[in-house]
């Protein structure tokens, strides 16, 4: 099955004529470890955000879980976990660790019902998965750059989802805790076999478990295929030090 | 200190009671989506209305929904898409708001007229009536009832309204469910405090709520608590000085927030630790 499903998908911003993805053509298998990699403004935000439905596409089709996006977008989210790039937080928020995590699951278990003894449970779990079950009443805003991505990803976790989202999910961390992430990846993906799609800049954090890889430039798929092939490849090298991709 | 027969003074009371429930309830909301600036608009636009149906002799709380949800109505949209900028928002509607607002006043005809056109200015302790307090209760189960069925959709959407969308939350119907409430919310309270501080109900009560709490759902329970606390003692101060209801309120509200301040236990050093990925103060 076809996790991820796009056919010539373009996305324009609103108000704006110049599409930030176009021509996107992009399968995704369940079970699927894949790293999406481009420079900045390359516009894998913009993909990762068209793919679960936040941004509508302007042209092309595009299915998620063989659904078409546009018509079932929010049934999608609910099998989508997102962790969204890092954004500033209040240090002062008045959240605790174990509602953000729950909150991921506001979607998943419906208007008109209230949270289960079973959600409960599940959000102890995603939370031990990421081993943060001891900052379960800790204030948001108090935790570290590190701890807080684990409780993003505990959050998209608790969703129970299909596929996984993550948006540059090492930036701003320093080496130790991005190794803890990845190898916290790793082990999700080896224990659920969930369709993982990881966005980043840098190249020397794709998880060792991801198989491919696909590179984004300037709006466009310019290369996709196995991990070692492509991160070898010399054309990454000029994309990445600005030498233009089509030398 | 003013003789009231007992049955106004009880009316009175509720009123205020009933007025800081729904206003710092509203404003857990308010605060937490930075819709102040909305927020802000909605309450003049409900007082410009006010006066507008003092003017053309109609309810005027009729008149003062219908502005303040006009009012919703435009900037909602306009602001969800971020076309406009908070600071725009305040500077231009603002202040077309209390222009119209006192172009209205000034129209209204005859000297009783104009008594109750000051009266939804600054509020007044004997404005409020049985038909006001009804409604008052009426909003009050209404939002029990909306906060406890949806909290945990409410909840996800004030942590960050992308990852709540994310989830398969439709953020968009809490929003406008926000503003539709405060459009409420600022409307039944306009008599009581006036309608150049009702906002300060709103806001005062949950931004002191803020400085003692972490938990959403303490500040759930505080902000309202400190709301009815701020009333009920404004609306003693107002007996025993005869100031305005409206000003006294706020300014027990606003003192009770800057005592917040300097105690908050959230402010104490070696508290709220910055994250390393940087943070904005929205409180």
């Amino acid at each position: 099955m076809n996790v991820i499903d796009l056919q010539n998908v373009e996305t324009i911003y609103e108000g704006e004529s110049i599409p930030v993805i176009h021509n996107i053509n992009l399968t995704v298998k369940a079970g699927e470890f894949l790293a999406i990699i481009g420079p900045n403004g390359a516009g894998k935000t913009t993909l990762l955000e068209t793919i679960n439905g936040i941004l509508p596409y302007t042209a092309g089709r595009g299915f998620v879980l063989e659904k078409e996006i546009p018509i079932y977008k929010t049934a999608i989210r609910k099998e989508i976990g997102y962790v969204i790039q890092n954004f500033e937080i209040d240090p002062l928020a008045p959240f605790l660790s174990k509602d953000i995590v729950m909150s991921g699951r506001a979607g998943k278990i419906g208007m008109f019902r209230f949270v289960s003894k079973e959600d409960w449970e599940i959000v102890w779990y995603s939370m031990g998965l990421v081993g943060m079950i001891d900052f379960a009443h800790r204030p948001i805003g108090r935790l570290s750059g590190g701890e807080f991505q684990k409780i993003l990803l505990a959050r998209a976790l608790a969703q129970k989802p299909k596929l996984l989202l993550l948006d540059e999910p090492f930036s701003n961390l320093d080496f130790s805790t991005r190794r803890q992430i990845e190898k916290l990846l790793n082990r999700v993906h080896e224990k659920q076999q969930m369709t993982i799609v990881i966005v980043s800049h840098d190249l020397s954090f794709i998880p060792s478990r991801c198989s491919r890889v696909i590179v984004l430039d300037q709006g466009k798929i310019i290369m996709d295929g196995e991990k070692e092939k492509i991160l070898t490849s010399t054309m990454i090298d000029n994309i990445f030090h600005k030498k233009g991709v089509n030398q | 200190m003013i003789d009231i027969p007992l049955a106004l003074l009880f009316t009175s009371i509720l009123g205020a009671v009933l007025a800081g429930f729904v206003c710092s309830t509203m404003g857990v909301f308010v605060v937490r989506m930075n819709l102040s600036s909305i927020g802000y608009c909605m309450s003049h636009a409900a007082f410009a209305g006010a006066a507008f149906g003092l003017m053309i002799s109609v309810d005027s709380l009729i008149s003062a929904m219908v502005f303040s949800f006009g009012v919703a109505f435009v900037l909602g949209p306009l602001s969800e898409k971020a076309r406009l900028e908070s600071n725009v928002v305040i500077g231009f509607l603002f202040s077309v708001m209390i222009a119209l607002a006192f172009v209205f006043l000034n129209f209204i005809p005859g000297q009783a007229a104009s008594g109750a056109a000051l009266r939804i200015l600054w509020g007044s302790i004997f404005s409020v009536g049985y038909n006001d307090l009804m409604f008052l209760l009426l909003l009050s189960f209404v939002l029990i009832f909306f906060i406890a069925l949806f909290y945990k959709e409410l909840l996800a959407v004030m942590f960050h309204r992308k990852l709540a969308e994310s989830a398969g939350v439709n953020t968009k119907l809490f929003y406008f469910a926000v503003l539709f409430f405060t459009g409420f919310s600022v409307s039944l309270s306009l008599r009581l405090v006036g309608g150049l501080l009702v906002f300060a109900l709103i806001i005062n009560p949950t931004s002191t709520a803020y400085q003692f709490f972490y938990d959403f759902k303490k500040i759930m329970i505080f902000s309202p608590v400190i709301g009815i606390v701020s009333c009920l003692i404004g609306f003693w101060l107002s007996l025993i000085t005869d100031f305005p209801i409206g000003a006294s309120i706020v300014i027990v509200s606003a003192a009770l927030f800057a005592f917040a301040i300097i105690i908050s236990p959230k402010r104490r050093k070696g508290n709220g630790k910055q994250r390393k990925m940087g943070f904005k103060l929205n409180t």
